[in-house]
C-alpha cells in the first residue's frame, strides 16, 4: 500500500504541474474565441 | 506569530485581487441575454472547462476538511479522491446522464425532470437542490476564515469584515459578468490555485520528506492510516458511502454539471469530465499530504480543523506565503462565485418557473437573475459569517449534501433511462432521502448510543438504497393503479 501511495503521490504533483502550464496555454485561447463567438452573436441579433 | 509579511505577502494578495475584479468586471459587456448570464452562450470549450471546474471543485473549505482527513485518517482519507476521479472518468467516457442533460438543451436538472415527472416534481425538484445546496455552503465563508486567521494571523475580531470584504467583491463581478465572469476570474483562480499548492506541496515533500510523512501514518495509524477497508473509524461502509456519494455528485452537484452545461456541445461536456478526473485525486491527496505533514511536525491536537493552518503559518517562508494565501483565497473566490451562481439559475429556472406566466424579456430576466445572486450573497452573509453555527460542521455538510444528492441523482437516472418511472417514485425518493439522514441527526442529538450502533456511513448508503427502491416500488404501483383504472 506504501508503495501505491507514493505512485499516487508522484502523479498527482506532476500531473498538477503539467495540466496547470498546458491549461493556462490552451485556455487563453478559448477565452479569446468564447468572447468572439458571444460578439458575432451580439452583432447578428 | 507567523510568516506573513504584510509588505511582501500582503503585496502579492492585493495584485491578485485586484487582476480578479478587474478581469471579472470587464466580462460583463458580453452579457446581453439570460443564457449568457446562467451558461456563458453555452460557448465555453475544454481547457476553459476544466479550468473552471477544477477551480469551483477546490475551496478553502475543501482544503481544510481533506487537510484534516489526512490528519485524521493518513493516506485513507485521500479515498473520497479516488472515489470521485473513478465516477468522473466512468460518467464522462460514457456520458452516462450527461449526454442526455446536454443533448436535451436545459439550463437546470429540474428543468429535465419536468420532461417525465411534471411541473410539480420539477418545483419540488428544485427546493431540495436549493435548500441542500444553499445550507450546505452556508459555512464556506466561516472555514475560510478560520484559515485565514490561523495562516495570516489575521486578528480574530477581524474576521467577519474581512470576510466580509471578499464576498462583496466576488458578488460584484457575479452579478455584473453572471457566468462569463465566472468563468474567466475562475481561469486566472484556476492558474493561482495550482502554482501555490504545487509549491507548498514541494516544499512539504523536500522539508519534511517523504519517509517522515510514511513514519507518521504507520506510527498514529498503523496499517488502517494506509487501507481505509482495515481503518477502525471507516471500513467498508465508508468506502461504499463514499462511491455512492461521489457518483451522485458528479451526476447532479449542481457547480459541477453546469460545467457540462455551458459546454459547447455534448463531447465537449464529456471531454472536461475526463481530462478533469485525476484533478480530484489531486484535490483529496495534495491538502491530506499537508494534513499529515501538520501531524508530523505539531503531534495530536484537540483541534483537528486548525492543524493545517496552523502548520503552514510558521513553516511556509515570507513570500511564497503571499502565494498560498493568494491560492487559497484564489481557491475561495471561483468556489462562492460558482456556487452563487448555479444555485440562483435554479431559483429563477425552475422555482420561479410556475410565476413566470408568459415570455420575460432579456432585461427583466437578467434583472431577477442578478438579483437572485444579490440575495444568495446577503443569505451567505448572515446565516453563514455573522450567525454562528452550532453543533458539528461534518454531520452538517453531510446532511445537506445527502438530503440533495440521494433522491436527485436517483430521478435524474431514472429520467434518463426508464421510460416508466413517474410522480410517485419521485416523490418517495425526495421523501427517504430526506427522512434518512434528518432522521439519524435527531438520534445523533437525543439517542447517541443508538446512533453510534446505526453508524453514520451505513444511515448515507441507507439514504441512497431506499431513495432508489422508493423510485421503482412508487412508480411500480402507480403504474399498476393507472393500468387496472384503464
Amino acid at each position: 500500500m506504501k508503495t501505491f501511495w507514493f505512485i499516487l503521490t508522484m502523479a498527482a504533483v506532476i500531473w498538477y504541474i503539467f495540466v496547470t502550464a498546458y491549461v493556462a496555454f490552451k485556455g487563453v485561447g478559448d477565452i479569446k474565441e468564447m468572447l468572439a463567438n458571444l460578439t458575432k452573436k451580439q452583432n447578428k441579433d | 506569530m507567523t510568516n506573513f509579511n504584510w509588505l511582501l505577502d500582503g503585496s502579492i494578495v492585493g495584485v491578485y485581487l485586484l487582476v480578479t475584479m478587474i478581469a471579472g468586471l470587464w466580462v460583463r459587456k458580453y452579457v446581453d441575454k439570460v443564457e449568457d448570464f446562467l451558461v456563458a452562450g453555452r460557448e465555453m470549450n475544454v481547457y476553459l472547462g476544466i479550468a473552471s471546474l477544477a477551480a469551483t471543485e477546490f475551496g478553502i473549505v475543501t482544503c481544510m476538511y481533506t487537510a484534516e482527513a489526512g490528519y485524521k485518517y493518513g493516506f485513507a482519507g485521500a479515498t473520497p479522491g479516488i472515489a470521485m476521479a473513478v465516477a468522473m472518468l466512468i460518467v464522462g467516457y460514457t456520458g452516462f446522464c450527461i449526454k442526455p442533460l446536454r443533448d436535451s438543451g436545459v439550463i437546470t436538472i429540474p428543468e429535465l425532470i419536468e420532461k417525465q415527472f411534471g411541473s410539480r416534481v420539477r418545483w419540488a425538484a428544485g427546493v431540495v437542490i436549493v435548500l441542500g445546496g444553499l445550507l450546505n455552503m452556508g459555512v464556506f465563508l466561516r472555514i475560510g476564515g478560520q484559515f485565514l486567521v490561523q495562516v495570516a494571523g489575521i486578528n480574530v475580531g477581524y474576521l467577519e469584515i474581512t470576510m466580509t470584504i471578499l464576498l462583496l467583491g466576488v458578488a460584484l463581478y457575479t452579478i455584473f459578468g453572471g457566468m462569463l465572469s465566472v468563468l474567466v476570474t475562475d481561469f486566472f483562480e484556476f492558474i493561482v490555485m495550482c502554482v501555490g499548492l504545487i509549491a507548498v506541496t514541494i516544499l512539504i515533500l523536500v522539508n519534511i520528506g517523504w519517509e517522515k510523512i510514511v513514519t507518521t501514518v504507520e506510527t498514529n495509524y498503523g496499517a488502517g492510516g494506509f487501507n481505509p477497508f482495515v481503518h477502525p473509524d471507516l471500513g467498508w461502509q465508508y468506502v461504499v458511502f463514499q462511491f455512492l456519494l461521489n457518483f451522485a455528485a458528479v451526476l447532479t452537484w449542481q457547480t459541477t454539471i453546469a460545467r457540462v452545461l455551458a459546454a459547447k456541445d455534448t463531447k465537449t461536456g464529456q471531454k472536461i469530465y475526463t481530462r478533469t478526473s485525476f484533478f480530484f485525486v489531486c484535490r483529496f491527496l495534495i491538502p491530506g499530504i499537508w494534513g499529515i505533514a501538520a501531524l508530523a511536525t505539531l503531534g495530536k491536537m484537540t483541534n483537528t480543523l486548525d492543524a493545517m493552518p496552523i502548520f503552514l503559518s510558521t513553516f511556509v517562508p515570507i513570500g511564497l506565503m503571499g502565494l498560498c494565501i493568494a491560492a487559497m483565497l484564489a481557491a475561495d473566490m471561483s468556489t462562492d462565485s460558482s456556487y452563487m451562481l448555479t444555485w440562483a439559475s435554479v431559483i429563477y429556472n425552475d422555482i420561479l418557473a410556475p410565476f413566470r406566466k408568459g415570455k420575460w424579456s432579456e432585461k427583466r430576466g437578467l434583472f431577477w437573475n442578478r438579483s437572485i445572486v444579490a440575495l444568495i450573497g446577503l443569505f451567505l452573509l448572515f446565516y453563514g459569517l455573522w450567525y454562528p453555527l452550532e453543533g458539528d460542521v461534518w454531520t452538517y455538510l453531510g446532511i445537506t449534501g445527502t438530503i440533495y444528492l440521494a433522491s436527485i441523482s436517483v430521478i435524474l437516472i431514472a429520467t434518463c433511462y426508464w421510460k416508466r418511472a413517474n410522480s410517485w417514485g419521485a416523490i418517495g425518493s425526495i421523501f427517504f432521502a430526506a427522512v434518512i439522514p434528518i432522521t439519524y441527526l435527531v438520534l445523533e442529538k437525543t439517542q447517541p448510543e443508538t446512533a453510534k450502533a446505526i453508524g453514520a456511513y451505513t444511515s448515507g448508503i441507507a439514504a441512497y438504497v431506499f431513495s432508489a427502491l422508493a423510485m421503482v416500488v412508487g412508480s411500480t404501483l402507480k403504474n399498476m393503479i393507472g393500468g387496472k383504472s384503464a
